[in-house]
């Protein structure tokens, strides 16, 4: 470690990955060979292979996907081609091995995913630098280490730190805690238990707390929540137990909060997750953040966990019909709610279906991507005119919680009924938001693929209500790397992404693939 | 493209398929060959990286065990060769493919052997007794059981009002011998406010009526003031269950559990009780309050009072009264002469509150 620079020597010339303990420097012997040349042979070999991942990520995969067949006819395929890395040229892999023996050209670039073939292994080699490249380009669509987003330096920072430093005030968790734990339903708590575990598997939210970002033992406020999650992120990526989690503080924490999370509370009765989760969060962003109490409606801003986590801001325009002026008006949400009432009614006339299928983006176009008319006091007419007004999304937040608004209290004479609505939502893994942005309209079709990219979220959990509305259960499925795990009250088990994706999901949570 | 399927060669058109149809089978067969490339190459990621950290561990161990300088700051100055790896001047090179070169994969945290196959269920392997395997097992995939191949004990408990779930738990709590390891028990939890020690499951009812004025009490001095409002003078209702006038089932299934809990402490709590009650009865007949209907417990340990001090119905005509509605009146009948369980009871709720002295009264009062 000591010989390592601080500096990089000179910001043309490009760097193998600095040695660390447990990883080989270079994916194998002949990536070696290539990179240890000279610096020369290593800054093209490198430069080349930035340029070839820019051309598989950020433009039409046409171009990677055409190669020249021996009657010099262009040829596209489906299936990936090969871009030698030592010369410009694309090549199917039946010429591959040819081009290979007449040049001594060895590695190549698969067309698809940007991975590193080497025909001298004949296997894909996963080298530490070129990896981390590809990894970044993918990821974040730039290979540089400085994020363009705001919060981020948040976490990246720890990587930065000395590792000497790290291992001399840290604990290291046995391999055995990995944060996988039911929560004991405590008497129809269910509707908590998802809501804590969608947090538990939240990235951002576990390494704030990780970083004791909120520590127990310096909080003086009694039953403190944040104490309380605090201590709870302990004890699952802590502790060795498999055993489930009793959450006695979160529950007696609820329980004593100022504000009750839910009117007329009466503890044995079923609550709803979305209700559990709003107090939640707004519980521990008065614990962590101003200490202001977010005011709905407002642009409350706030650079707690909470807010840098989940709230993001949308823009509502309000233009009259009479002038064509336009009204803007701004505020912060913690979460989407979708609506699927009246999309529902109206696919099912249209279809005659009892239950018709829609689509979690059905949902979202109806929103913030349809204007709807209202009536309106305009300033400049001085009078009421009709309006049109149109709802996107102006600040993205890190992780996008969705609401499918699947329980209706339908007004009666005498009484309110509840109902839910059963229609299967789909949703997919991954969702491109950018069609619900303020960008999406005055958008430029080249920047499109960099925009895309930075509003591409992936899941990473839903909660699931299954039953009646009375009566009912929460599930939830949480992704912890690549594989989903549903998580019953105590019980956790895999899951199957098909299992996920074929839930009735009530509340969805993306998260940002950036940071992802 | 004239070919009847594409690069997987699975989905595949008939040979006398027109072009289109070709075209179109071999677009579906090169998309799924993607997928399955696609998978494969994650997978092909994940293990040759994990082997390669293996055969570096590995490298390392050695040269750190080779040179005897304890300098933490720089690499050991040695050369060692393995078969995956070389190390040399603080840096470890790979000779080879890791694929072919090692077999087992170390966790690259503490590095021990990761153990490959989960230990129950779908794909199980028996694991090697003799080796220590990294502590991060894979999960195991079995029905009834959890990713740690635990299961619980059965779903009874907690999930009904009634206590006798809850003495069964314990019974078993007791013992665990009984089931084998991997079988949980539903643990208990304190209450932070009253520091009593609550099984889990019942532990949010628990605090809903501890901390948050809610749950059965909260529910019962509603539906007082609701009914018995308009006809007692009573500004606050009594906080106590046994306050309760109306002998309705709801009423009664409560007082049967406590009956049964209070055992431990009956002979404590009855002798407080034998000292207050002839005071307490005095005092209900000097108001004579207006008739009320009354709950079999009070009405019973009231009656043998009134029959020893005043001239009132004797307890038999109570009791016949009562009988119609329940049964566990002819057990109280059975055990007048001594003092039973239920007096405990209303000894208990007379320390506590002199407020429910007034509405214990009632009752007897009521059949003048």
């Amino acid at each position: 470690m000591a010989t390592r620079p601080t500096t990089p020597a000179s910001p043309k010339n490009a760097k193998i990955k600095s040695p660390s303990p447990g990883c080989p420097v270079f994916g194998c012997e002949h990536v070696q060979i290539l990179l240890c040349q000279s610096q020369e042979v290593m800054n093209s070999s490198i430069a080349h292979y930035k340029m070839i991942l820019r051309g598989i990520f950020d433009t039409t995969p046409i171009l990677s996907q055409t190669s020249t067949n021996q009657e010099g006819r262009p040829v596209t395929s489906l299936t990936s081609n090969y871009l030698c890395l030592q010369c410009p040229v694309t090549l199917s892999e039946d010429d591959r091995l040819k081009h290979g023996t007449e040049k001594l050209h060895r590695f190549y670039v698969d067309s698809r995913t940007g991975a590193l073939y080497c025909q001298i292994c004949d296997d894909l080699v996963w080298d530490p630098t070129l990896e981390e490249l590809r990894v970044r380009k993918i990821g974040t669509g730039t290979f540089s280490t400085n994020r363009k987003r705001k919060h981020d330096e948040l976490f990246a920072e720890s990587s930065k730190e000395d590792p000497r430093i790290i291992s001399a005030n840290t604990t290291v968790a046995s391999c055995r805690a990995s944060g996988l734990r039911g929560i004991y339903n405590a008497g129809a708590t269910c509707y908590q238990n998802v809501v804590l575990q969608s947090f538990l598997h939240n990235p951002l939210l576990r390494n704030f707390y990780l970083s004791d970002g909120h520590q127990s033992s310096e909080c003086s406020i009694s039953h403190c929540l944040s104490c309380a999650m605090d201590d709870m992120f302990q004890d699952f990526y802590a502790l060795e137990s498999t055993n489930g989690y009793t959450a006695a503080n979160i529950l007696s924490g609820f329980w004593i909060s100022e504000k009750k999370a839910f009117e007329n509370l009466v503890t044995t009765k079923e609550q709803d997750a979305h209700e559990f989760f709003q107090f939640l969060a707004e519980e521990l962003h008065e614990r962590n953040g101003d200490g202001k109490r977010p005011q709905s409606g407002s642009e409350h801003t706030c650079n707690c966990i909470i807010h840098q986590t989940f709230y993001g801001k949308m823009q509502t325009t309000t233009t009259c019909q009479n002038c064509h002026n336009s009204t803007h008006a701004v505020q912060s949400f913690l979460d989407l709610s979708l609506g699927v009432d009246t999309l529902a009614q109206r696919r099912a006339k249209k279809t005659g279906q009892k239950l018709p299928a829609l689509t979690l983006g059905d949902c979202l176009d109806e929103e913030y991507v349809k204007s709807d008319k209202c009536e309106y006091r305009c300033h400049k007419c001085a009078s009421i005119q009709q309006a049109r007004r149109h709802t996107s999304i102006k600040r993205l937040p890190n992780v996008l919680s969705i609401q499918l608004k699947r329980f209706e209290f339908k007004q009666g004479k005498h009484d309110r009924a509840a109902s839910k609505i059963d229609n299967p939502v789909s949703f997919p893994l991954q969702l491109n938001m950018l069609p619900y942005t303020n960008r999406a309209r005055n958008r430029d079709s080249r920047e499109n693929l960099e925009l895309e990219r930075s509003c591409t979220y992936d899941l990473l959990s839903v909660v699931v209500h299954v039953g009646e509305i009375e009566t009912g259960h929460y599930v939830s499925y949480c992704r912890v790397g690549d594989q989903w795990f549903k998580f019953n009250d105590h019980k956790v088990e895999l899951a199957r992404v098909s299992d996920v994706l074929g839930a009735q999901a009530y509340l969805l949570f993306y998260i940002i693939r950036s940071l992802a | 493209m004239n070919s009847a399927t594409g690069r997987a060669g699975i989905i595949r058109a008939r040979d006398d398929a027109g072009s289109m149809d070709k075209l179109a089978h071999s677009v579906l067969d090169d998309v799924l060959f993607n997928i399955v490339s696609d998978l494969l190459m994650k997978t092909h990621r994940e293990e040759k990286t994990a082997r390669a950290t293996t055969a570096a561990i590995r490298v390392e161990k050695l040269a750190s065990d080779a040179s005897e300088s304890s300098t933490p700051d720089s690499g050991p100055d040695v050369r060692i060769e393995t078969d995956a790896a070389i190390y040399e001047d603080g840096k470890v090179l790979l000779k080879g493919n890791p694929l072919k070169t090692t077999t087992d994969i170390l966790c690259p945290r503490c590095h021990l052997p990761r153990l490959l196959y989960p230990t129950d269920g779908k794909g199980a392997r028996k694991p090697d007794p003799t080796i220590v395997y990294c502590k991060k097992h894979p999960f195991i995939e079995k029905p009834g059981c959890d990713i740690y191949g635990q299961s619980w004990v059965g779903p009874g408990p907690g999930r009904g009002k009634k206590k006798k779930d809850m003495d069964k738990k314990d019974g078993a709590d007791g013992t665990p011998e009984q089931r084998p390891p991997n079988v949980l028990s539903f643990p208990s939890a304190t209450c932070s406010k009253c520091k009593r020690c609550i099984l889990v499951t019942r532990l949010n009812n628990h605090m809903g009526s501890c901390i948050g004025n809610s749950g059965r009490n909260a529910s019962r001095a509603a539906a007082q003031r609701i009914n018995g409002g308009g006809s007692q003078n009573e500004p606050t209702p009594p906080p106590s269950q046994k306050a309760t006038p109306t002998p309705t089932s709801r009423a009664q299934s409560p007082r049967k559990r406590d009956v049964s809990d209070d055992d431990d402490d009956d002979s404590e709590t009855s002798h407080k009780k034998k000292k207050l009650k002839p005071s307490q009865t005095k005092k209900v007949i000097l108001k004579t309050k207006p008739p009320l209907k009354k709950d079999k417990i009070k009405s019973s340990s009231l009656s043998q009072e009134q029959k020893a001090d005043y001239d009132v119905p004797s307890p038999k005509v109570l009791n016949k009264i009562k009988s119609k509605a329940e049964s566990p009146i002819k057990k109280l009948k059975v055990t007048k002469p001594t003092i039973a369980s239920p007096m405990s009871k209303n000894g208990r709720d007379i320390d506590g509150e002199s407020e429910s002295s007034g509405t214990l009264s009632s009752p007897p009062a009521s059949r003048h």
